[in-house]
């Protein structure tokens, strides 16, 4: 059994853990839920090695231990499957599964191949995978490659005698639908053998897999539930500490689109991607798009900013008929984007706030051809004052700025660039709750001030609260459509029903 | 050769002595860089500006000033371009900052356009000044009277000939030859090459199988000579490096196949490995600028100068502006030039300034 | 938990008719089957076209003495290099290594500028200078967190240094004929140097295919991170690398000595290039985790040809470093992994 007593963690002054304590129980899978910034991350860390924590003991069958780093972790019988990317694409399965373990397969001071393979493959027969070992990991699909890692977790169990315990960190969240079906009945057969936590956003799922739920709010554990007796809505109102209620998503503030059509797709399609669809865009309007990962929303919405160019249908913008190619057509043509990961794509985060505001469109920074700092910094912070970002002046540079601020930054970009459709690609993902809210309040301002917006999001329930209109993808194609005015909200269960 | 002409101010210093003390002591070399302080009736100090001191032509030139200093019992400071012509000039326009201008300079420019502000200087601090190899055409000693005494090169094009005639004599005016020219841009390798051509339109019955370059580098004379010697096999009657390095390379790529001392070479520099050859019988002959003599000899006009022992303006333009006669070393002389030159370093009369002088420099 | 490797426990789903996970679409595998195989086509087409210009290309001693003597060294130098750039680093201290290397090999045998006359303990003792050489680039690299780039650099000027210091600029002979013999000696019919080459090359396998080091060699240029986290010794196998990339530059150091005979500062000048040059051009990449020492061996036989060529068909030197460019970029541009990422820096 695998305990945690009182465990804490700072940094610097945030308090990231505090007296977290929770037990994991021989074949058990203990579902671990909590909110961006919660402590979920920084609990998987400490309990994989790659963080000690500053206070509070680790037990494993009542004997404390100290989890100095990964290795030492594995010896204890903890293993983590990462979420993506854990696995070296550039080596072999069987290469990556005995990673840093390679004494057992050492003849004369040398590898031997041929053992390894034999032994890689058993440990892949453990999950049900059936794939060469002698395959590059790069050359397998996400899924198998999550297979990989889970049988590299296993691998351990031939290497200690302490209980195994395997970390799941969101692993379903690049997963399509079978998949998680079939990870799951994996789970399950495995339980024999090993204890899981398992980190998810999904509640359904983390309901469905789970033996016992902990929710974790601020740093703390603030509730332990045995998954049968609970529901998903009971779970997400203890990860937000309140009832979801309609004001979380400022629903008093969604006013009524206005008349005027400004973005059109009739039939739009991208082979391979989504097919067939269609929908009319107004001013002042939010529209929702939902649907699993392979549901073809992503790629609609990239589709919408010219990084994946249509293969037939029409797009209409301002009533005109548009064919994006790339992103730059798409941002003439008045569009905007806002990625998910902000400081990769949407913000470069080591110049000043002012810089990133015009750097879409420089040329209303310029005077004679060359960049006028006034002018640039008048730009700047009339959009510092409008959207309210926190910040001592337009010169600071974006890295010291947090995560909701970062998100304002980049839309006050495409709102400097005069861009009258914004597309929001999971806008609040790594967000605080505190910052969500103030994307929130942003979203209705843009759409009180005649902004048309695409939103995709990380929950159904932030797509029901925020959109006027939600399409629900399937398959890559649009499976039906909802009007969620204020007050008349529809219910997640009548989503799902078109999603999966 | 200078040898046993003047034995009064010369010295002895042993240059393998000085290697074995450098090897176990590992820090031997750099030796010079006193701190001095400027003081207007302090004795002269002597400035050598140079290269580097990682290749052997440089590193003999500072022996020679030293050898020099040592003989008229004066300090002696030597600079180091590190091939960075803004610090070869800051460097000695700090030197005569610090000396007061009580110093006397022999500079081998690091580029051409460096010798200009070099002299400017040196003419403004009434400072005498020795330049080599390296100045504009349109630089004149006798425009800087009386500072800028003399500006010295050897001529590329009569040592390139040179050695090709030696060459040419040992293959018994017949049959092919091969050649390796240096850095294709360079100057020194232009004129060399040139006069190799020259001597060749002579010789109807010699023929120039390949010409390749190898950079001035012996690993690549090797690599290029071993593939000639599949392409040409026994044509190759001799090998014309246009320096030692290439040479040693490309004797080196003969003797693994066995050819050393069988198909002659030759070269230009006069570095230690060639002289040897040339005793083995292996080279046939190599041509040197003697730096020794060089590192000394600009410093002493430069000395004499100052102490009025002549005056720069009155002397004849041939020995304002002119090409020094190089040493040539074959089988005849070799023996005598290991002696004298190589176990231990010349004697040379460092009064006897105009000694060398062999051509005027032609400029086109 | 008490199963061993050669006795597995079933899987809960193995044989069952549950559906298999996939690989990726099979176009993928011919696309990185070809980029692989790149080099080796470029080296067999280079071969063909010489050949078939200049029959004497593949006569026995242009083979041994044009090609395979030529390759000798920078192929030793490659190996070490290999290691290094698979581990997305640079060791740029090859030329410093290499002109303390030789030195140490001139001063202490017979030589013409002292009386040592110690004999093969000049090469033992510059194998052991380089290899502390190349531990000193993994030291400051790792220990101090300065890029290789950076760290390597300083030990090349430090290396450079050291050789002026000890040799003043002059040049000294080796006249030791044993040592000499290691350029020269005939072993069925190859000199002595291809021999070392190629058992430096079987050696520098065995390391990259057979052993921990090797692996984790890779798994470092594939992500260092995740090789951390899997309980990869990153720091340790870094400074190993470094340090046997040194000793490499020694062995090589040593032949080089042999082979020209002396030992002066300038002797390694453009080796770095050159060998950088053939480890890419091999395909090995310059971030890290692909390519290896097979790739390497190919890449300095391209190499080599190349500049064989270049003389047997008498090209004149004026266009030698636009066809070798020419050339190098061609066997980069088959061989790179298009599609991995969309902008190349």
């Amino acid at each position: 059994m695998l305990e945690l007593d009182k465990i804490s963690k700072s940094f610097g002054a945030v308090r990231a853990l505090r007296d977290v304590s929770l037990e994991v129980r021989p074949h058990e899978v203990v579902g671990l839920i909590g909110e961006n910034g919660a402590g979920k991350s920084t609990l998987m860390r400490i309990l994989s090695g790659s963080m000690r924590p500053d206070a509070g003991a680790i037990l494993i069958d009542g004997r404390q231990v100290v989890l100095r780093d990964p290795k030492r972790a594995n010896e204890y019988g903890i293993a983590m499957v990462f979420q993506e990317q854990s696995l070296l694409l550039n080596m072999s399965v069987a290469e990556n599964i005995f990673l840093a373990q390679e004494k057992p397969f050492m003849r004369l001071g040398a590898i031997d191949r041929r053992r390894m393979i034999e032994a890689a493959r058993a440990c892949l027969a453990k999950v049900g995978l059936d794939v060469d070992p002698a395959m590059k990991a790069g050359e397998l699909d996400f899924a198998a490659r999550q297979m990989v890692e889970l049988a590299k977790a296993l691998a351990l169990e031939d290497r200690t005698d302490a209980p195994l315990t395997i970390l799941f960190d969101e692993p379903t969240s690049i997963l399509e639908a079978k998949d998680v079906a079939m990870l799951f009945e994996r789970m399950r057969a495995l339980k024999s053998r090993a204890s899981f936590i398992f980190v998810s956003h999904r509640l359904e799922e983390v309901l469905e897999i789970s033996d016992r739920v902990y929710v974790m709010k601020d740093g703390e554990v603030v509730a332990e539930r045995l998954a049968a007796g609970v529901s998903a809505p009971d779970l997400h109102a203890m990860m937000v500490g309140r009832e979801v209620k309609g004001e979380y998503y400022r629903e008093a503030r969604q006013s009524p689109p206005r008349a005027d059509v400004v973005l059109e797709a009739r039939g739009l399609s991208v082979a391979g991607a989504f097919r067939d669809v269609s929908f009319a865009l107004r001013r002042g309007e939010v529209l929702g798009v939902a649907g699993v990962i392979g549901s073809g929303r992503e790629e609609l919405t990239r589709t919408l900013f010219g990084f994946l160019p249509q293969t037939s249908g029409t797009l209409l913008i301002d009533g005109r008929e548009t064919v994006l190619k790339t992103p730059t057509q798409a941002v003439a043509a008045g569009i905007g984007y806002i990625p998910r990961e902000r400081r990769i794509e949407g913000l470069v985060t080591d110049i000043s706030i002012a810089a990133n505001v015009t750097l879409a469109r420089l040329d209303l920074a310029m005077r004679h051809g060359f960049i006028d700092h006034k002018r640039e910094k008048s730009i700047a912070e009339y959009w510092i004052n409008r959207l309210r970002i926190k910040t001592p002046s337009a010169a600071q540079l974006c890295r010291n700025l947090s995560g909701g601020n970062q998100q304002k930054v980049v839309l006050a970009r495409w709102m400097a660039a005069r861009s009258h459709i914004l597309i929001l690609d999971h806008p609040t993902r790594g967000l605080d709750v505190g910052a969500k809210e103030e994307v929130y309040d942003l979203i209705r301002d843009l759409s009180a001030a005649g902004a048309a917006i695409v939103l995709t999001s990380d929950t159904l329930e932030e797509t029901i609260g925020l959109c006027h209109t939600i399409l629900v993808m399937r398959d890559g194609a649009v499976t039906a459509r909802f009007d969620a005015p204020a007050r008349a909200k529809p219910k997640q269960v009548a989503l799902l029903e078109h999603m999966v | 050769m200078d040898s046993g002409r003047n034995n009064s101010r010369s010295d002895q210093i042993s240059r393998r002595h000085l290697l074995r003390s450098a090897a176990v002591l590992g820090a031997g070399a750099f030796v010079g860089g006193a701190p001095l302080t400027a003081r207007a009736a302090a004795p002269p100090t002597l400035v050598t500006s140079i290269r580097s001191l990682s290749n052997p032509y440089h590193a003999v030139w500072k022996i020679g000033a030293e050898a020099f200093a040592k003989s008229v019992g004066l300090q002696h400071v030597t600079l180091v371009t590190e091939a960075n012509s803004e610090k070869g000039i800051s460097d000695i326009r700090a030197m005569i900052a610090k000396t007061g201008g009580d110093m006397v300079l022999n500079v081998d420019p690091n580029n051409t356009p460096d010798a200009r502000p070099i002299v400017e200087a040196c003419h403004k601090a009434k400072v005498y000044v020795v330049t080599w190899w390296n100045k504009p055409a349109d630089l004149h000693p006798w425009d800087f009277n009386p500072y800028y005494i003399s500006h010295i090169e050897f001529d590329g094009v009569t040592n390139g000939g040179y050695i090709t005639e030696e060459l040419f004599k040992a293959m018994g005016d017949d049959g092919g030859f091969v050649a390796l020219g240096g850095m294709i841009s360079d100057s020194a390798a232009i004129d060399r090459r040139k006069g190799m051509m020259d001597a060749l339109k002579k010789h109807p019955k010699v023929q120039l199988l390949d010409f390749q370059t190898a950079d001035w580098q012996s690993q690549k004379a090797f690599d290029v000579t071993s593939s000639w010697l599949t392409r040409f096999g026994d044509k190759i009657k001799g090998v014309w490096a246009a320096n030692d390095d290439m040479g040693v390379g490309a004797l080196e790529a003969l003797r693994a196949q066995g050819l050393a001392g069988k198909v002659p070479v030759v070269g230009i520099d006069g570095i230690k490995a060639a002289v040897e050859a040339v005793k083995a019988g292996e080279f046939v002959c190599t041509v040197t600028s003697d730096p020794y003599w060089q590192g000394g000899i600009g410093l002493s006009m430069a000395l004499e100068a100052l102490q009025g022992k002549f005056d720069p303006a009155k002397e004849p333009k041939i020995h304002r502006e002119f090409n020094a006669r190089t040493v040539k070393i074959t089988r005849d002389n070799v023996e005598e030039y290991i002696k004298t030159q190589v176990d231990s370093h010349p004697t040379i009369d460092w009064t006897d300034l105009w000694s060398r002088v062999a051509s005027p420099i032609v400029y086109g | 938990m008490t199963s061993t490797w050669l006795s597995p426990r079933a899987g809960p789903a193995a044989g069952s008719a549950a559906p298999k996970w996939r690989a990726l679409a099979p176009s993928r595998f011919g696309a990185i089957g070809l980029a692989e195989l790149a080099p080796l086509l470029v080296l067999v087409g280079l071969c063909v076209a010489l050949g078939l210009l200049n029959p004497s290309f593949f006569s026995f001693r242009n083979l041994v003495w044009g090609v395979a003597n030529s390759a000798a060294i920078p192929l030793i130098l490659a190996m070490g290099a290999t290691f290094i750039i698979l581990m997305g680093s640079i060791d740029l201290s090859i030329e410093g290594a290499l002109s303390v290397g030789t030195m140490i090999v001139a001063l202490l045998c017979a030589n013409d500028s002292n009386a040592n006359n110690f004999g093969w303990w000049g090469p033992l003792l510059a194998l052991i200078a380089c290899t502390a050489l190349g531990l000193a680039n993994g030291l400051v690299h790792v220990v101090l967190r300065i890029p290789s780039f950076m760290a390597t650099l300083g030990v090349w000027f430090v290396g450079l240094g050291i050789g002026t210091v000890a040799l003043g600029g002059s040049e000294i002979r080796v006249l030791d004929r044993t040592i000499r013999s290691i350029a020269f000696e005939r072993v069925l019919a190859f000199p002595l140097a291809v021999w070392i080459a190629a058992a430096m090359f079987f050696f520098a396998l065995f390391l990259e295919r057979k052993t921990r080091f090797g692996r984790y060699i890779y798994a470092i240029g594939g992500g260092e991170d995740i090789a951390a986290l899997s309980g990869v010794p990153v720091k340790r196998t870094r400074i190993l690398a470094f340090a046997l990339a040194g000793f490499f530059n020694g062995v090589a150091a040593v032949l080089a000595a042999a082979q020209l005979g002396q030992a002066n500062t300038t002797i390694a000048n453009g080796r770095l290039f050159m060998t950088v040059t053939a480890v890419v051009v091999g395909g090995t990449s310059l971030s890290g985790g692909w390519g290896g020492i097979a790739n390497s061996l190919i890449g300095v036989l391209i190499v080599a040809v190349l500049a064989n060529g270049m003389v047997l068909l008498g090209i004149s030197p004026y266009v030698h470093e636009t066809v070798q460019g020419l050339m190098i970029i061609a066997a980069v541009a088959l061989s790179v992994r298009r599609g991995r990422s969309l902008i190349v820096k």
